[in-house]
């Protein structure tokens, strides 16, 4: 579904990638792991267009989108839950998930849409004309997966969505992603909560100081001692 | 009330909701772009010349004019963010207020070439009329000035906070890199938002003309009124910015009236200093 191949980024300074290879099947839950710094938000901020890869070339379902702008990949399905949730703090938990379907096409499904989301994560219809700067960390971040996936996302992709939440919100976030994937919505998660990817992800790609360290099935990642190795910084 | 007093206060709201305008256009385009324009007086005088031109040359009323200087401003606006300002928007701040300001040189001494450095006068149907109402006179170029302004300004609050359009402008200021994830074409918001605030500088410029000589070096005066009135409205709040213009215009006002000679002139400044004084954060501001 998502094929990157030879991917190379950098900010000022070393490359935060360098030819990095991957792909994402159809369908599937993959986990992105490493340690802070390895590049793992760097990559997904170059498949959504936010950062231009120096070298190297992205493709979705067959077409090249290296050169698209970040909202034309929005509208070609493929959206990101940003770390830190990012939620418009000083606008209503409606009006937030309103401009998560603001892209081409995504409009007329508004309503069906908005429906999905209260039923997926009914805190947020509760909360509806609520600012969504009062909300709670664990309540931001099902306003922020609900925003997402108001534009009907094929590919969804989480930076860190534990980061910061109580156990029980955890919880609550990680059965809506596997009730999102078990619908056929494709998952590209990044975590550092280890055992919790590992428990939800088929496929797992650990970075290392922006190369591919290690990559393979959930099982052999298990199995692998240079997993916790490299997902140390070891 | 004290006539005087009473006339002088009116004359000052009235000045003052024509500046309000003005403010309102770099409230836009600061807030969405971040970028503080201190060219912004200077593409009003540049609207205000093109329409003194449009007088001279095709007898068109600065209030008929507008209809060609609207789109025309608005144009120039969206270039100037599209190929100056934004190639510069992640440099430091001193090199986009340097960019400003060397902007405003070239629309000044543009402006100075064209039409020489004497105050011109735009001949406007309405210049001459006046309202009484009991003791006290009214210009009713002014009273159309306050007018029109408070009615666009209510038209842009109401865009801003119940349109699809508005609900766009307002994600990028309050998180353009978020706003981007969203599938909004951030740069093209921008770009529009420019536009507008600049535009709306066409629609000052018609509504300031009548009855007033203008010249080309005028512009920067705008820009520091423009600029005082924002940063006591608090930058980001239309009703703050909106009520910080009156007070200006009011102190200005008073100031020419009850003080005597030039010094007068000093009294909006002196306010705005002793406002910030004592409330930092703009009239209505929290502690941040």
């Amino acid at each position: 579904m998502l094929r990157i191949e030879g991917l190379t980024a950098a900010y000022d300074g070393p490359p935060a990638l360098s030819d990095v290879s991957l792909h994402v099947d159809k369908g599937e839950i993959l986990g992105l792991l490493g340690a802070n710094n390895s590049g793992k938000s760097t990559l997904i901020n170059c498949i959504s267009g936010l950062v231009r890869p120096l070298a190297g070339c992205i493709s979705f379902e067959g077409a090249d989108i290296t050169r698209l702008k970040p909202h034309e990949r929005v509208a070609n399905g493929i959206v990101q839950v940003p770390e830190g949730r990012q939620v418009f703090p000083q606008m209503s938990v409606l009006e937030n998930l309103l401009l998560g379907g603001t892209s081409r096409g995504a409009r007329s499904h508004r309503s069906t849409r908005l429906d999905q989301a209260f039923a997926l994560f009914p805190r947020l219809a509760e909360r509806r004309p609520q600012l969504a700067g009062t909300l709670s960390g664990g309540e931001q971040q099902m306003l922020a997966i609900g925003r997402a996936l108001m534009s009907g996302p094929r590919l969804l992709m989480l930076d860190e969505p534990s980061l910061g939440l109580s156990p029980l919100f955890v919880q609550i976030i990680f059965k809506a992603l596997g009730e999102l994937n078990k619908e056929g919505l494709t998952l590209l998660l990044i975590e550092q909560n280890l055992t919790l990817t590992l428990a939800y992800a088929s496929r797992g790609v650990v970075l290392e100081r922006g190369q591919i360290a290690i990559e393979g099935t959930r099982e052999m990642l298990k199995g692998d001692p240079r997993t916790r190795a490299a997902y140390l910084g070891l | 009330m004290d006539i005087l007093l009473a006339q002088t206060l009116i004359q000052g709201l009235l000045i003052g909701g024509a500046y309000a305008l003005i403010a309102i256009g770099m409230c836009l385009t600061y807030n969405v772009s971040g970028i503080v324009n201190f060219a912004h007086g200077d593409f009003l005088t540049l609207g205000m010349f093109i329409a003194f031109g449009l007088q001279a040359a095709a007898a068109l009323d600065p209030y008929v004019s507008v209809a060609i200087t609207l789109p025309l401003l608005a144009m120039l606006g969206a270039l100037t963010y599209q190929y100056l300002l934004r190639p510069v928007a992640r440099s430091h701040a001193l090199v986009i207020i340097q960019l400003t300001l060397g902007l405003s040189f070239v629309l000044q001494n543009g402006l100075l070439m064209i039409f020489g450095g004497q105050p011109v006068r735009t001949p406007s149907a309405l210049e001459a009329s006046i309202l009484v109402l009991g003791d006290l006179f009214i210009r009713t170029p002014q009273l159309i000035a306050f007018c029109t302004s408070l009615a666009l300004t209510l038209v842009l609050f109401l865009v801003l906070g119940y349109t699809e359009t508005g609900r766009r402008i307002r994600a990028v200021h309050q998180n353009p890199q978020a706003a981007a994830l969203m599938g909004i074409d951030v740069p093209r918001v921008r770009t529009l938002t420019f536009a507008a605030g600049i535009g709306i500088l066409a629609v000052s410029g018609a509504l300031l003309l009548p009855g007033t000589t203008i010249w080309p070096a005028q512009g920067l005066r705008f820009t520091v009124i423009t600029l005082m009135a924002l940063i006591l409205g608090g930058m980001t709040d239309f009703a703050g910015v909106y009520i910080g213009a009156l007070v200006i215009g009011i102190a200005e006002a008073v100031g020419t009236v009850y003080v005597a000679g030039t010094t007068g002139m000093i009294l909006p400044y002196g306010i705005f200093i002793l406002v910030l004084l004592l409330r930092p954060n703009g009239l209505f501001g929290r502690a941040a």
